[in-house]
């Protein structure tokens, strides 16, 4: 897990001081943290409601940011499925890509039962997430001080630049990214974040379509 | 507290959690179909890179509102010089530190 954190200080500092950079307070940036326990959506999130977009944009995209929770949990679920329910819920609120990548990488060779194995998860989760509030605090805290000319708003955009440069691991990945992009551009003036939505599908759609024709 | 703010971020939550708990939560795991996967890998690239855009090319930054506007955005320039950091290194930190240096040179240059 240690190799792991380091990475989370960072984001959980701009998670946390995005909401104050845009005029909310700790609590409310402490509120998202524990509400959602998800950075990039948690980003997201902020800059769509500082952008105005309505709350159906803003839940489409949390969703499309964090279907890949779904491949998740259908990965880890047959090693936690004989868990009670509330240790589930825990255990799916808890999910990040962090525990994902621990589990699936050591379920699979070591020979636990089901109380090992929960333990391990909330070992890791529990660290995980203490570090993320206690960042995503600091950051808040940080963020009341620091003067708007500081421009810390420009942190999400990168942010999320990395993180979308980081996925791009093959063509089909590369086509995704320049269709969205490219009709996210084309559709900035388009009311109700339309480009944002027609970017993010019509990029999955050239990518697709590229992946079955260049087969 | 601001009660619209929780509002949103506890729906968003809510969204959240249903996916995270989507096969935990539900006992009938099963394969999910092969094109259903296929398409998941891709939803990154694409739902990333259409949120970076209006943050690079839309609203003023910080600086803007406190010392005024310049002839050129910094923004498009920051986040290509950024980019081409990321490419270089592959590391998200120095993307970060490069970037926002990038946006501070850019603007303070027209001045």
């Amino acid at each position: 897990m240690l190799p792991l954190l380091p990475g989370v200080v960072p984001f959980g500092l701009i998670a946390g001081f995005t909401p104050v950079s845009f005029g909310y307070t700790w609590i409310d940036s402490t509120m998202g943290s524990l509400l959602m326990f998800a950075g990039a959506s948690q980003l997201a999130t902020y800059q769509l409601m500082d952008e105005g977009a309505s709350l159906w944009v803003i839940l489409m995209t949390v969703a499309a940011i964090n279907l890949r929770y779904v491949l998740y949990s259908a990965s880890i679920a047959p090693y936690l499925a004989n868990a009670n329910r509330a240790s589930r819920l825990l255990a799916g609120y808890g999910l990040t890509d962090q525990i994902f990548a621990i589990c699936q990488r050591d379920y699979p060779t070591h020979d636990w039962n089901l109380n090992e194995r929960m333990a391990y998860y909330g070992g890791g989760t529990l660290v995980l997430w203490l570090l993320w509030q206690l960042c995503t605090l600091a950051g808040a805290l940080i963020g009341q001080v620091i003067p708007v000319f500081w421009s810390l708003e420009f942190m999400i955009p990168l942010t999320f630049l990395a993180l979308a440069l980081n996925t791009l691991r093959t063509n089909a990945h590369r086509v995704t990214a320049l269709t969205g992009a490219g009709i996210s551009f084309l559709g900035l003036e388009l009311p109700y974040n339309l480009g944002l939505m027609l970017g993010s599908l019509l990029g999955m759609l050239a990518g697709l379509l590229y992946k079955r024709f260049s087969r | 507290m601001t009660n619209g703010f929780l509002i949103v971020v506890a729906l968003a939550g809510l969204v959240t959690l249903a996916l995270k708990c989507a096969f935990i939560e539900g006992q009938h795991y099963f394969k999910l179909p092969q094109w259903f996967t296929d398409s998941l890998e891709l939803v990154p690239p694409a739902v990333l890179c259409a949120l970076v855009i209006p943050g690079i090319f839309q609203d003023d930054i910080g600086l803007v509102n406190a010392f005024g506007p310049v002839v050129i955005d910094p923004k498009p320039i920051a986040a290509g010089i950024a980019a081409i950091t990321f490419f270089t290194t592959k590391k998200t930190i120095p993307t970060l530190i490069v970037g926002m240096a990038s946006l501070y040179a850019v603007y303070w240059l027209q001045i």
